[in-house]
């Protein structure tokens, strides 16, 4: 019996802390909902297309620019040395 | 090939159930050929304790057929960005046809494996086993679809190219378009609403009836009803149902109401759809055991609590559907 | 136990991490030009004559066309990459200070002003070689939540650009296309394509779509490689349910004494994996959800960075989807109880007795 209490008071914990990490989530959301319009117009007046996530190579910074055999850009057989490439998948481009 | 996560995790489940399977059939194969109830030799223990196994194995494929079925929607709902042209789950089936065989095998496996379930239960509750042989066999039949299925799957991922323009639901469910779905989707709106809530009522008013009559041929009715009804149901779908949930008269999608702008109503629909159409079909197979005399309690007891239940889910599923027809400000017509 | 849980932490965690930026990418790259015309050679992208920009203004549906400059800078100082852009625009809200309004002024990202410790008003100095060679005051700093998308951007003029990558009259990076109707994109791209060969129409949709698919592709990779771990803890788990202590075995061998069906003992040790699954399933959920867009992924920045160095800090929001929630639980509890099976089977059909005597 006692297993069983102790089984059951520890799901409710979880399921209250989820549901605290769920109207925390919906919270942040709405709360940084500006901060998301404020990125957009950034976007939009920058220009911008791709995230700032990996700056160490040309196909991983601009990911929609790239060029569509990027892993060989630099020359024929080029291995793709860079570790972020690992990540970022190829792309496929209609061309 | 696309790595997304949901299609690794269908794959996971796939390779799992055709595992499984595979099990279980070489299980169910010494089953058949070795069974003999009145035998109390070491063999026919052993045997008896397997049977135990593959009810169980059987039981968590059938679950997680089930999950599948709905993890592989959510999954194509979600993979429609990668699709020029895609705006829902049809557009991610149109990029790779073979996903629409998946569907069609998956909810054939629901069926086929709800029975296999409804047999063994009822085969449980009796002490002599009488449907031991038959159930194998009838595992066996399932097993190559199961199989069929899971290389199905992977092909449909495997397969798939980004970017592919493929025609949305728009088109496809679209009053102009030649293909079935399409026909589907002109149906009058109307005349369909008279044949659904009509065909929704017989079933239920069968179901009823089923369990105060006797007579086994009031049940097979019923049984084929349902298989009637099923059909009909997804033909309302997509005709009216869907049209009333998205406000607009020209969306016929089936696949739409799944997702969250929708609350995610079609899961509940869905799941009472088929659960609804299943029960009868179950009792109506029960019904041909009915004769076994160690059967005959269990078959009785099973249909009465069947058809309450696809009573029950019937109201809900149509509950479900009628919800925006009385209660939205759109009028189609 | 503890282990399920940290499996299911650590997808969950990825698939946390993947989803919330896939989200943030695409709400914030429905802004982005619906139309980038690049012009390539021998493969690679090049630069683009700014002539091209009249005859795609005739195609009907084109509302404007205007040339981009922009390029990448490695900086021998700190050994970065910037990216280097020239817009001329007022004002914006995620920028500390003005933007640029001239000749000699530039805004910088975040993590430019961190590594080469530049802050309002200091002077940011930039050269390729002798000739080659440009020092802009910095007017605006873009601050930190906007790192994502901006940590290593240089705004500067135009002219000061043009002169400091030294271009040739007359060309661009790239030119933006603007459409009036956002339907007519893959037209305009098509007749773009067959007035100029040489060139390479990137449209919106492909922008997002691009995310999509690195965003999946990387979860996805980093799903397949915990495809090992996945089967170790199969395994795992098969070992701890065929290793049953003596007790346990004797609890079973009670039970079954005392009247209960193998069948019971089934559906027992279905609900003890369920039980099991379920705690684990939540802990891992709630510690992934903590991991992530508390502690900002802390644990797999080292993994993402690469050798990046500058890395924006992440700063997720917590766009959470059932479908991940399900996915995770196909992941982990499917195999988990898929490998529990034969092993609860032979605790079940044990004899009460051989047990017991045991």
């Amino acid at each position: 019996m006692i297993k069983s209490k102790i089984f059951f008071s520890f799901i409710a914990i979880e399921i209250i802390v989820i549901a605290f990490l769920y109207t925390d989530a919906n919270h942040t959301i709405a709360a940084r909902n500006a901060e998301v319009q404020s990125k957009r117009e950034l976007v939009r007046k920058l220009s911008l297309t791709d995230f700032a996530v990996f700056t160490e190579a040309r196909y991983t910074r601009h990911p929609s620019q790239a060029d569509t055999f990027s892993a060989f850009q630099d020359f024929p057989s080029s291995m793709d040395h860079f570790p972020a490439g690992s990540i970022v998948g190829p792309q496929r481009g209609n061309n | 090939m696309i790595l997304h996560p949901g299609a690794l995790a269908l794959i996971t489940g796939a390779v799992l159930c055709f595992s499984m399977t595979a099990y279980a059939v070489v299980l169910a194969l010494k089953i058949i050929w070795h069974w003999d109830i009145s035998s109390s030799s070491e063999l026919q223990l052993a045997l008896e304790r397997r049977t135990y196994l593959i009810s169980t194995v059987m039981n968590y494929v059938m679950g997680f057929e089930i999950l599948s079925l709905f993890l592989y929607v959510y999954t194509l709902d979600s993979i429609h960005v990668l699709f020029v042209g895609a705006m829902c789950a049809t557009g991610s089936l149109n990029a790779n046809p073979i996903g629409w065989y998946v569907l069609y095998t998956r909810i054939a496996i629901f069926f086929l494996s709800a029975t296999w379930i409804a047999i063994n239960y009822l085969d449980g509750q009796a002490e002599d086993y009488p449907l031991v042989k038959l159930k194998y066999k009838f595992l066996l039949f399932i097993a190559p679809m199961i199989f069929l299925d899971g290389y199905l799957e992977i092909k449909y991922f495997a397969g798939l190219k980004p970017d592919v323009i493929t025609s949305c639901c728009g088109s496809l469910f679209s009053d102009e378009s030649k293909k079935v779905a399409g026909s589907l989707a002109g149906l009058p709106i109307k005349p369909m609403m008279y044949v659904f809530y009509c065909a929704a009522a017989t079933l239920a008013a069968l179901s009823a009836l089923s369990m105060k009559v006797k007579a086994s041929i009031v049940k097979y009715l019923t049984s084929f009803a349902s298989i009637l009804f099923f059909p009909i149901a997804i033909a309302s779908t997509i005709s009216f149902i869907s049209i009333y949930y998205y406000e607009l008269p020209t969306h016929h999608c089936p696949f739409d109401i799944l997702q969250g702008t929708y609350n995610y109503v079609g899961y509940p629909l869905f799941v009472s759809l088929f659960g609804g159409s299943f029960f009868p079909v179950a009792s109506g197979v029960a019904e041909l055991f009915g004769s076994v005399p160690s059967l005959r309690e269990p078959v009785g007891k099973a249909q009465k609590r069947w058809y309450v239940v696809s009573i029950i889910l019937i109201a809900i599923f149509v509950g479900f559907s009628s919800w925006p027809i009385v209660f939205s400000g759109f009028t189609p017509f | 136990m503890f282990i399920y849980s940290i499996i299911v932490a650590t997808l969950t965690s990825l698939l946390f991490l993947t989803q919330s930026l896939k989200k943030e990418a695409m709400d914030v790259f429905i802004e982005a030009p619906e139309l980038i015309v690049q012009r390539m050679s021998a493969g690679r992208h090049d630069l683009i004559p700014v002539g091209y920009a009249e005859k795609i203004l005739s195609i009907p549906g084109v509302s404007s066309v205007e040339p981009r400059y922009w390029g990448y800078y490695y900086d021998n100082l700190t050994g970065g990459n910037y990216t280097l852009i020239a817009r001329n625009i007022d004002a914006l809200h995620m920028v500390k200070g003005t933007l640029p309004k001239g000749p000699g002024e530039c805004a910088i990202g975040k993590g430019v002003a961190d590594v080469r410790l530049t802050d309002l008003n200091d002077v940011l100095f930039l050269s390729i070689n002798p000739q080659q060679k440009v020092s802009l005051k910095v007017v605006g700093i873009f601050t930190a939540d906007s790192a994502i998308l901006t940590n290593d951007l240089v705004v500067m003029d135009k002219n000061d650009l043009v002169n400091f990558f030294a271009l040739p009259k007359d060309m661009a990076t790239d030119l933006i296309v603007h459409v009036s109707n956002a339907s007519e994109v893959p037209t305009i791209a098509m007749k773009i394509r067959r007035d100029y060969p040489d060139t390479r129409p990137i449209t919106r949709s492909e922008i997002v779509r691009t995310y999509e698919n690195v965003f999946n592709w990387r979860g996805g990779m980093a799903l397949t490689m915990f495809i090992g771990p996945l089967l170790a803890f199969a395994i795992f788990a098969w070992d701890k349910a065929t290793g049953m202590s003596a007790g346990e075995r004797q609890e079973i061998g009670i039970l079954k004494a005392i009247g209960w069906e193998t069948t019971d003992v089934l559906k027992l040790k279905f609900w003890e994996g369920m039980a099991i699954s379920l705690t684990s399933f939540l802990t891992g959920s709630i510690l992934a959800y903590i991991h992530v867009f508390y502690f900002g992924a802390a644990l797999f920045a080292p993994v993402l960075k690469g050798w990046s160095v500058l890395f924006p800090p992440f700063n997720p929001i917590p766009y959470i989807d059932l479908y991940q929630i399900f996915v995770i639980f196909f992941l982990t509890v499917i195999p988990y109880l898929a490998s529990t099976i034969i092993p609860s089977w032979k605790a079940a059909v044990t004899d009460p007795d051989t047990v017991m005597r045991s």
